[in-house]
């Protein structure tokens, strides 16, 4: 059963095709990896998933339905959110307000609740505060929880985006380059925190990263993808031993 | 209460009034607007209109000021709170302008000449019982869900798009509701002036109060309280200073800017809770201060 | 027909300045990207420079253009100097600049005022150039309207020349396409944000000396030239070629309405133009579009 499913998903910018006819899918409770050269047009395909991009030709859909060309914040109520690559925190508040604030769908009360301050309103407050507060314990956020985010150190802010896309309760999430700029005691940390959240949270997640070792470590199926199209798909030890993924990445030999 | 201090204080919270609405807008919501004095125009004639020709009572004429206000500013949020950057300002630029210029060729209203003979219904007693309501509103929607998505748009507005917050939305909900709070500062003003002309909702209005927001600090309501009290009143307790009032405005802007630009509250709140976090802060000082000795 | 023919020509000399003035708004948009509404300010300083050189030191007209021109270049990067580059270095968001440059446009403005020498009141340029109109036929035209014309169309020449031909001009069109880029190709961004704040405060003296000579000084000049900002959105924010067009059509539009319907729109309609072009088109009519970088 697919999660997601892009079908002939093609991206230009005017002249240049950034991702060109790109077929693949996500199969529903797997970690499958999204790999390739620099410029290969990997987070392109995040921005068309989530609706920053238009889609300029082709479907992507989500458990069956087409939500290509939606805005991406019904997208995220759709159930997709992600991480950016270069870090996009709510930079001036605290670790407890950016979790708290990506909360807010789980509650519906409205600005007359709030403004008079009515049961509705009290209850799902609380209701919040407490979903904020687990989710720091679970990410291991809790002894900063009031530390601006962008006093953070590098590798929590990293942590506190994925905290902050969990508030949403998504399921599929999309991480861009989660490792980056970690070193291999926590890039390992993070394997761990990838696999542990799938099974708690229940969800689906598409990885970017150009560390090999977390990506063949964590993923079961890989796409590469090279000059805005699919080279190969497939399970690790597969891509691994692709010859056309070598190429790509090393460069033909003679 | 002497009356000159009376005076004072009225127009500290007609100005209040005004900058709550713009704190929420800009300070909360990150969009900087050159036109709210354009609303309070909107709002002031509209309630001038219902008292003196319609014989409404005050309190459903001034509300009706700031609902035509917000009416207006869906329009105009419709049109253009879905442009990048600064556009968003040059259009509210425009549309403060306009309103006024129209204005001046109303001759139903009197016109660039006035409007003479409004009655005199603001009390410094109404003035503070709306202020304290609108401070009230503005906290509790601060705090509640959607003002915290105010906030995210503010800071990050993909971000927000990408946790689900639909940012045109929360920015219409900021712009209407700082609109409406413009309107009733107008209304409140046409009923304290009794006198209404389009010259006194020119930009230099709508600048004004962006400075006090600026001066009490983004992001803060205490902060608005306490520049829209200490910017009406210090004029008018130093007159001789007057003529170089916005001189010295205009460098405390770029001072602030370049120095603090968080202000002077810096996104603090005076709240009972952060009074008693402050206290124990100081007695702790005291306390090592004297183990000290 | 003479009607029409002697509004467009009046509406072509005050679009005209227009332009001197809305280039400056560009430049700094292009490669800044942020309105300097402290850019009105320094045209109002323009045109009384050019007023108290010729008045006070009895300069003759070409050296009191060319000071007031100078000084205002010198004011603009001093602004840019004190308010700007401190955001600059610390990666400020826009606001802030815009907050900024509103500061400084209140402050140069109510300087004036508050200045007990200069104060509000209103002066009149001593006539240098006789008030005896040329005649072309049915149609009237004021020497000073054809010296506007000259004067602004000599300097924008001279502008298009100095962007397109110079290495510094090439510099300037790299630095507005990508400033970080630019940076690391080893262009030194910061003389280029000297230079263009200069550019446009030469250009605005200019401008401030020949309006001021049309009309009078006021310290509220800064609110008449906020209609070159219009023009300047109109045309495309940071498109030079934009800002001018934009002017010229301003200017028109602007003296058919007051000649064909009734002056007093004739402020509402540059208002109205603002607020529809932004609606329709909020590029302008020849600025870029982007779709942004995630």
């Amino acid at each position: 059963m697919e999660i997601l499913e892009l079908k002939g998903a093609t991206k230009c910018f005017g002249g240049l095709t950034a991702v060109g006819d790109v077929n693949f899918t996500v199969p529903k409770g797997t970690i499958t990896g999204l790999i390739g050269p620099n410029g290969a047009g990997k987070t392109t395909i995040f921005n068309l998933i989530t609706g920053v991009y238009k889609v300029t030709r082709g479907n992507i859909l989500f458990d069956g339905k087409d939500i290509a060309n939606k805005e991406p914040y019904l997208i995220a109520d759709v159930g997709i959110t992600r991480t950016f690559q270069n870090i996009r925190l709510f930079k001036k508040l605290s670790v407890y307000e950016n979790i708290l604030t990506a909360c807010h769908n789980n509650a519906k009360y409205n600005v007359l609740d709030a403004v008079l301050r009515l049961p509705q309103y009290k209850r799902e407050e609380k209701q919040l505060k407490e979903q904020a507060e687990n989710l720091m314990e679970i990410m291991g956020l809790k002894d900063r929880r009031d530390l601006v985010a962008n006093n953070l150190p590098y590798g929590l802010q990293r942590r506190l985006e994925i905290a902050r896309a969990l508030a949403l309760n998504p399921r599929l999430l999309l991480l861009d380059e989660p490792a980056a700029g970690m070193n291999p005691d926590e890039t390992d940390q993070l394997m761990h925190l990838i696999f542990e959240i799938r099974k708690k949270f229940n969800l689906s997640v598409l990885i970017i990263d150009h560390h090999m070792d977390l990506v063949m470590g964590i993923c079961e199926k890989i796409m590469v993808l090279n000059f805005g199209c699919k080279l190969a798909e497939g399970t690790p030890s597969e891509i691994q031993n692709n010859t056309k993924v070598i190429e790509a990445y090393l460069g033909v030999e003679g | 209460m002497d009356t000159y201090v009376q005076g004072i204080l009225i127009l500290a919270g007609i100005n209040l009034m005004a900058v709550l609405g713009l704190s929420l807008l800009t300070g909360f919501t990150g969009l900087f607007s050159f036109g709210h004095a354009g609303f309070m125009a909107i709002g002031g004639y509209t309630a001038a209109t219902m008292t003196v020709k319609f014989h409404w009572p005050f309190i459903p004429a001034l509300l009706m000021g700031g609902l035509m206000a917000a009416l207006l500013s869906v329009f105009i949020g419709r049109l253009t709170l879905n442009l990048k950057g600064d556009y968003f300002c040059i259009a509210t630029l425009g549309f403060g302008e306009a309103t006024r210029l129209i204005l001046d060729n109303v001759q139903y209203f009197g016109g660039a000449r006035g409007w003479p003979g409004i009655p005199n219904y603001t009390t410094l007693t109404n003035v503070i019982f709306i202020n304290i309501i609108g401070i009230i509103i503005l906290a509790n929607l601060i705090r509640s869900r959607h003002g915290r998505n105010m906030i995210a748009v503010r800071e990050e507005e993909l971000a927000s798009q990408i946790v689900g917050i639909n940012v045109f939305k929360y920015k219409m909900m900021s712009l209407m509701i700082s609109a409406s709070y413009a309107g009733i500062a107008g209304g409140l003003m046409a009923h304290y002036m009794t006198f209404l002309q389009p010259k006194m909702f020119s930009l230099i209005k709508s600048t004004e109060l962006t400075i006090i927001v600026i001066f009490g600090g983004l992001g803060s309501i205490s902060g608005s309280v306490l520049g829209a009290v200490v910017l009406t009143a210090l004029p008018e307790v130093l007159r001789s200073f007057a003529s170089w009032r916005l001189v010295v405005y205009g460098l405390a802007v770029i001072i602030i800017m370049i120095s603090r630009p968080e202000g002077l509250m810096g996104g603090y709140e005076f709240t009972p809770s952060s009074m008693r976090k402050l206290f124990s802060r100081l007695k702790k000082k005291n306390i090592t201060a004297e183990g000290g000795k | 027909m003479v009607q029409f023919l002697q509004q467009l020509i009046n509406g072509l000399s005050i679009g005209s300045v227009y332009a001197l003035m809305a280039v400056g708004y560009s430049l700094v948009y292009s490669i800044m990207n942020f309105s300097n509404f402290a850019h009105g300010g320094v045209i109002m300083f323009g045109a009384y420079f050019g007023f108290f050189f010729l008045t006070l030191f009895h300069f003759s007209f070409p050296v009191a253009f060319v000071s007031a021109a100078l000084c205002t270049a010198l004011l603009a990067v001093l602004i840019e100097r004190t308010a700007y580059k401190p955001l600059r270095e610390r990666k400020a968001p826009f606001l802030y600049f815009i907050i900024c440059a509103m500061g400084a446009s209140i402050f140069l403005e109510n300087l004036v005022i508050a200045i007990p020498a200069i104060g509000p009141t209103f002066r009149t340029y001593p006539e240098i150039f006789s008030k005896e109109p040329f005649h072309l036929g049915l149609l009237t035209i004021g020497r000073l309207d054809v010296l506007m014309f000259i004067i602004s169309a000599v300097c924008l020449a001279l502008l298009v020349y100095f962007i397109d031909y110079t290495k510094v001009g090439k510099a300037i069109q790299a630095t507005s396409y990508n400033i970080k880029a630019s940076a690391l190709m080893g262009i030194n961004t910061d003389h280029i944000i000297i230079i263009i704040f200069a550019l446009g405060g030469l250009f605005a003296g200019i401008a401030g000396v020949l309006f001021g000579m049309k009309y009078t000084v006021y310290p509220q000049i800064g609110m008449i030239t906020n209609k070159s900002f219009i023009a300047a959105v109109f045309g495309g924010l940071g498109s030079l070629p934009g800002a001018v067009i934009g002017s010229i059509l301003l200017g028109i539009i602007e003296t058919f309405t007051s000649g064909y319907i009734s002056s007093q729109y004739r402020d509402l309609i540059a208002f109205v133009l603002l607020i529809g072009i932004l609606v329709v088109r909020p590029s302008g009519l020849m600025g870029k579009t982007t779709e942004d970088k995630a």
